[in-house]
């Protein structure tokens, strides 16, 4: 029993056990309010346990609170305060200090990442040429994945955009009386942006997160290291595949996106604007040159690379255990969205002022 | 006739971080003993096998493999050597993705030429050496601790290497089983002439397949010969090992 047996003093009889330690706690610190001279009685108390002597270990630092024990309790006290009292070998580091490790640290892990894809791009341009030390059939597997399994998703969110962009337009454009327009903005904004951006983010979050978490994985497994015994590169038979595989998916589904997206501009443009299909169709060729295909398509390629160097960048430079591989795709897929709208707007710049 | 050294290492020291786990280890393995690492709980056993497969670059100190120095070696050379060794990982490393006959059948897909029928009747049989006929098409996921191990046995002997890498191959496996596997090892050192380096801490086993030992404390080497040459030595640590301070 825990009991206040006078206005200084708290009294523990019996066992004091783990699962008294709360209410020991709570008495204990309505006492320290209260009293200026709090005694702890514990002189009934013939074994404690873990808790308790930790707890009891901690409130025998303050010198004002008194503890009244028997011989055996105090030296269980003092026991524990030997094992437990030994200083962790953690370095604290100063502000600057930790400022200099995190520049550092950032440039190194830069440095990684050049490294890297200057390997994984050797790697892959070799088993264009030469399948050996590559998984068989899994470039085509790996297209299945990332490719066949993304057209739902990028069909529907990109006739989507194309739907909304054009419908907010439209409202805009009536007013001039320049519905015709239409048909300019949501081809150019379709092929030269949304399209690429879109399905680059989705694949992103789909594959890029996918590909960070597989070969986190692998490394914590030890399936990585098991492959380079048996004589295989890791980046030859796990990364190359994806390269490849995503370097021709990503382009064929950015080409879907963009006309799947004009197909929403046309269903706004013939029920909203009132224009008819032939003109809408003439118009849309007429728009569609060659040079936006062709940034478009130099865009989604430079994209799927970024999401796969990105990926399997933080897949390898994985340490722990399996929480550790959660965040690597998390912050995969964060750091491919930022480098895809970074490249994209250095792109878009250049490519608008011709520079 | 003495036989040759397949494994010489000379004054290896490496660790993780500047943190120093290995000290100073000289070694050197015969064709065809088997030779185990012994030592305490984090005392190298594992970091050890790493460096010697080229999976770790030490700080200081050489290491060669067949008689050729594998340190700075060029990659396709190394991988040349890789092909003649096998290694069993402490928890199997098996590919998880793909079905236990993938994962035998990965080195003969990758290294050789065969039908897909020669290669799936090699991963028959390195499945039954291990006892294992039934697994092959199930997952990784679906077997138990033991069966990982012996799965990832078969796919080590899949190519038939000189060397053999153990860590710890017995560790949570049944006595019975455990003592089919030492069984296997002398077998395989036996029929096949393999080199087996083992790290183990089973002290039967040990006792019934050991030809030399060395014994890792806290990554140094604190002995290296044989079982009979240990019981002499009187070294404190080791007698505790075995139980000999007991009698
Ligand atoms: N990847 C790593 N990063 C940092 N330190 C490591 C790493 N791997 C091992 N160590 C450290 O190296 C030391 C030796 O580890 P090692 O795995 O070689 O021990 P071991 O002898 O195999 O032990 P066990 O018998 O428990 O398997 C340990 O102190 C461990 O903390
Ligand atoms: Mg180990």
């Amino acid at each position: 029993m825990i009991k206040k047996t006078d206005i200084n003093t708290l009294k523990v009889t019996g066992d004091f056990s783990n699962d008294r330690i709360n209410e020991f706690k709570k008495n204990y610190n309505d006492l320290k309010r209260t009293s200026a001279k709090p005694v702890i009685d514990l002189s009934e108390v013939q074994h404690a346990g873990t808790l308790a002597l930790a707890f009891l270990e901690y409130i025998s630092r303050n010198k004002k609170v008194e503890i009244r024990a028997a011989e055996s309790l105090r030296s269980e006290i003092e026991e524990f305060a030997k094992a437990s009292g030994y200083e962790n070998a953690e370095t604290k580091l100063s502000f600057t200090d930790r400022t200099v490790a995190t520049v550092s640290d950032f440039f190194n892990e830069l440095g990684d990442f050049v490294i890297l894809s200057a390997d994984i791009f050797y790697y892959s341009i070799r088993s264009i040429f030469n399948s050996s030390g590559r998984r068989k059939g899994s470039v085509f597997e790996q297209m299945f994945l990332m490719g066949n399994n993304a057209v739902p998703i990028v069909f529907l969110l990109s006739f989507l955009i194309g739907l909304v962009l054009s419908l907010q337009s439209a409202a805009q454009l009536k007013q001039f009386g320049a519905n015709i327009y239409l048909v300019d903005l949501i081809v150019i904004g379709m092929i030269l942006e949304m399209g690429p951006i879109l399905t680059s983010v989705i694949v992103a979050g789909r594959t890029g997160s996918a590909i960070a978490a597989e070969i986190s994985t692998m490394k914590i497994t030890e399936e990585l290291d098991a492959l380079r015994v048996m004589a295989l590169n890791p980046l030859k038979y796990v990364v190359a595949p994806k390269m490849l595989s995503l370097t021709v998916c990503l382009p064929i589904l950015t080409i879907l996106a963009n006309f799947v997206g004009i197909f929403g501009g046309f269903i706004v443009g013939v029920l909203y604007l009132d224009l008819s299909l032939d003109i809408f169709v003439n118009r849309t060729f007429d728009v569609m040159t060659l040079y936006y295909w062709w940034q478009s398509m130099l865009k989604s390629v430079l994209f799927s690379w970024l999401i796969v160097l990105i990926g399997a960048h933080f897949g390898f430079k994985v340490k722990g255990g399996s929480e550790a591989v959660g965040k690597a795709a998390t912050s995969s897929v964060v750091a491919s969205i930022f480098a895809i709208i970074m490249t994209d707007a250095v792109l878009s710049l250049i490519f608008y002022f011709e520079w | 006739m003495e036989k040759e050294n397949v494994i010489e290492i000379k004054n290896l020291t490496a660790g993780f971080d500047g943190r120093t786990v290995l000290e100073n280890i000289s070694l050197e393995i015969k064709r065809n003993e088997i030779f185990v690492i012994l030592g305490s709980s984090g005392g190298g056993k594992t970091t050890l096998l790493k460096h010697i497969i080229g999976l770790l670059k030490p700080e200081k100190g050489s290491i060669s493999v067949f008689g050729k120095e594998i340190l700075n070696m060029e990659i396709d050379e190394f991988e040349g050597i890789l092909k003649r060794i096998g290694m069993l990982f402490q928890g199997g490393a098996l590919l998880n993705s793909m079905a236990v006959w993938e994962n035998i059948a990965i080195p003969l897909e990758q290294h050789t030429q065969l039908e897909n029928e020669v290669i799936s009747n090699i991963v028959k049989q390195k499945l039954s050496l291990v006892n294992l006929e039934d697994a092959y098409y199930m997952l990784p996921s679906e077997l138990s601790g033991g069966m990982k191990k012996r799965v990832s046995l078969a796919r080590a002997i899949a190519m038939d290497p000189e060397i053999l890498f153990f860590d710890e191959p017995s560790a949570g496996l049944d006595p019975i089983t455990s003592s089919d596997l030492d069984e296997l090892i002398l077998d395989l050192k036996k029929k096949l002439g393999i080199t087996l380096v083992i790290v183990t801490h089973e002290l039967e086993s040990i006792k019934r397949i050991a030809d030399r030992i060395i014994y890792l404390q806290k990554g140094k080497n604190i002995f290296c010969g044989t079982i009979e040459e240990a019981k002499i030595s009187h070294i404190e640590e080791i007698d505790r090992f075995f139980g000999w301070d007991k009698d």
